[in-house]
């Protein structure tokens, strides 16, 4: 425990005139600092893969094939309720993580995925719930438009390919490596 | 019109009985839309002359239902809700949110984790008291201050941002522990602005602790007596401030700070003013005991930093992608994280007193109650008893210096 102190003006301070040139030394002084602020627009803030930007959905170099296959998992773990699903079936080969074609089976993908933008809170929960690594947060972070309307992206305006999320999945899985004392319960 | 006047307290502002217009009470509104609100408060004064006769605060404008959003949304869902709450310190509000979880499925949490989630306590009650020293300084007239300490915690944000990807709103702490490990880097950076930090509060103190106008309208202002503020259930640095030394973090000790070393700052007289000097100080203290994490960080390295159970807590990422089970309890998680059965109240001492969630769980997905205790709530509530029978430029100090953010307050 300590006692703060309760501090009696000197009398300098009480005078206020002495005090007055003081604080505008103090002001003459900042002239010469760097200046804190940031020309915003032109001077966009630094981004890396930490930055939680805008969810974005991952396809495959190989082909551009998008990797949802609209499981609905992170519609479920949407706090704002911004992720409408509605899935599909393919012929398409399925492709494992580590990029062999295996053999042949139905593999389902999203006919619309949208995201509404103006709900969506950058939590992260989409990315941290989807078991097939195709929804990732990119760096993106401006988001502005004319119509409410064009602020619901589709997935015309969601996929990237994967290789420009990299950075970011590559920390996704270096964050999620838990538990490495314990034994698998495979 | 004929009012009956209070009894006015020694030293407090009178009024004039031989004044005309004595006796004419004029209605002031304080409101929603002022600066020195700090938010959409509503303050309905009577005024006699410049004396407040009656202050009734007005509140409910920020109202967004988290309480009920919860019952509907669930427990994980919740998490990103409570950063929303007292908005300049969400990740107390997430520890505080989590620790209730935790005690109602009883985890335990990893040491790491622990150390980690001190760490960002203190860092994050140090931008909340800037903020508090900053905008209670610019209502009073103190613009200089007011960019200094924005500035500091700009530093703040920008180690939160390098954690967490995000300035504010940062749910990063999840059931069972936190999201992700406070690596090197932002270690660095901690350090770093802890280093400088110290030096920093002295030249704020420099600038407002000896300043006249300061001075002049704190002092003796808004005196809060022990009684009266255990009455009206204040807590945290409004508490302190009169002289009552209660603090959770020694009283009540959560996530380890019984073995922290650090002393807590209580005030003698509980004006404006020893609510301020507490919380300068609680800044320095704040700063101990995150070197202290910091240093503790450094012997658990590699550790978990979210407790392994499996009910609770998503499986790694790399295993959901080869195994069923983990894949599994994916699924389970996301969809359908349920607590036991049961009622659980876990509270931290966030930035503005005790905070408290309080959850009942009937053993399904989402909760039957939860009930938040904010502290903001009980600093408002004490707007009345200091400010009437003051001049009405008083409400101004008397508002800034009890640091409520209406997020918490209407929830
Ligand atoms: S993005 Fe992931 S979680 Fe969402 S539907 Fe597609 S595969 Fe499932
Ligand atoms: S980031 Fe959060 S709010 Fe946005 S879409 Fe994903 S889960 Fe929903």
């Amino acid at each position: 425990m300590v006692i703060v102190k309760r501090k009696e003006l000197s009398l300098s301070e009480r005078l206020y005139l002495p005090e007055i040139f003081r604080g505008m030394s103090m002001t003459f002084r900042a002239m010469f600092k760097p200046a804190v602020t940031r020309q915003y627009p032109e001077e966009p803030l630094p981004t890396d893969e930490v930055t939680r930007g805008q969810p974005r959905l991952a396809t495959n170099d190989e082909d551009g094939s998008i990797r949802c296959v609209s499981c609905g998992l992170c519609e479920a773990a949407c706090p704002a309720y911004a992720i409408t699903i509605d899935g599909q079936d393919t012929d398409r080969n399925a492709i494992t993580i580590a990029g062999d074609v295996t053999e042949k089976f139905i593999e389902r993908e999203p006919k619309e995925f949208e995201i509404d933008m103006l709900r969506c809170i950058l939590c992260g929960f989409c990315e941290e719930a989807c078991p097939k690594d195709a929804i990732f947060m990119s760096d993106e972070l401006e988001l502005a438009d004319f119509t409410r309307k064009d602020l619901i992206y589709g997935l015309d305006k969601l996929k990237r390919p994967v290789s420009t999320l990299r950075p970011r999945i590559d920390y996704i899985y270096k964050v999620n490596e838990r538990w490495q004392a314990s034994s698998s319960t495979r | 019109m004929a009012t009956k006047y209070m009894d006015y307290r020694p030293g407090f502002a009178q009024v004039d009985p031989d004044d005309p217009i004595h006796g004419e009470l004029m209605e002031v509104n304080i409101g929603p839309q002022h600066p020195a609100t700090h938010g959409v408060l509503r303050l309905a004064v009577d005024l006699d002359g410049e004396t407040m006769v009656k202050v009734v605060p007005d509140l409910g404008f920020l109202h967004r239902g988290k309480e009920k959003a919860c019952e509907g949304l669930g427990w994980a869902k919740f998490f990103p809700h409570t950063d929303r709450l007292d908005y300049v310190q969400p990740l107390i509000n997430n520890v505080a949110y989590a620790m209730s979880l935790e005690k109602l499925a009883d985890m335990e949490i990893p040491q790491r984790a622990q150390e980690i989630r001190v760490l960002l306590m203190e860092i994050s009650r140090i931008a909340a008291h800037l903020i508090y020293l900053g905008t209670s300084s610019i209502d009073l007239g103190a613009i200089t201050m007011f960019f200094n300490t924005f500035k500091e915690r700009e530093n703040i944000y920008s180690i939160l941002d390098a954690y967490t990807g995000h300035r504010m709103n940062n749910t990063y702490v999840r059931i069972g522990g936190v999201y992700a490990d406070v690596d090197e880097k932002v270690e660095g950076m901690m350090r770093e602005f802890l280093d400088q930090f110290p030096a920093r509060v002295d030249e704020f103190e420099k600038m407002l602790t000896g300043n006249r106008i300061w001075y002049d309208r704190n002092r003796e202002v808004g005196v809060l007596t022990p009684d009266q503020a255990r009455a009206w259930s204040l807590t945290g640095p409004n508490l302190r401030g009169s002289g009552v030394e209660w603090d959770l973090r020694k009283n009540e000790p959560y996530c380890g700070y019984e073995t922290y070393d650090f002393d807590i700052p209580i005030g003698t007289v509980g004006d404006c003013y020893d609510r301020y000097m507490v919380r300068v100080e609680e800044m320095r203290q704040s700063c101990r005991i995150a070197r202290q994490a910091l240093d503790r960080l450094a012997h658990t390295k590699g550790q978990d930093v979210l407790a392994e159970d499996r009910r609770y807590v998503l499986p790694p990422r790399g295993k959901v992608m080869e195994s069923m089970e983990e894949l599994i309890h994916q699924f389970k998680i996301v969809t359908d994280l349920r607590l036991p059965k049961g009622e659980a109240y876990a509270c931290v001492e966030a930035a503005k007193g005790e905070l408290g969630f309080f959850a009942v769980s009937d053993g399904t997905a989402s909760p039957v109650r939860l009930h938040i205790r904010a502290p903001g709530l009980m600093n408002v509530q004490a707007i009345p008893l200091l400010a009437e029978g003051r001049l009405l430029s008083d409400v101004v100090a008397i508002i800034g210096s009890l640091d409520f953010v209406m997020g918490e307050v209407d929830r």
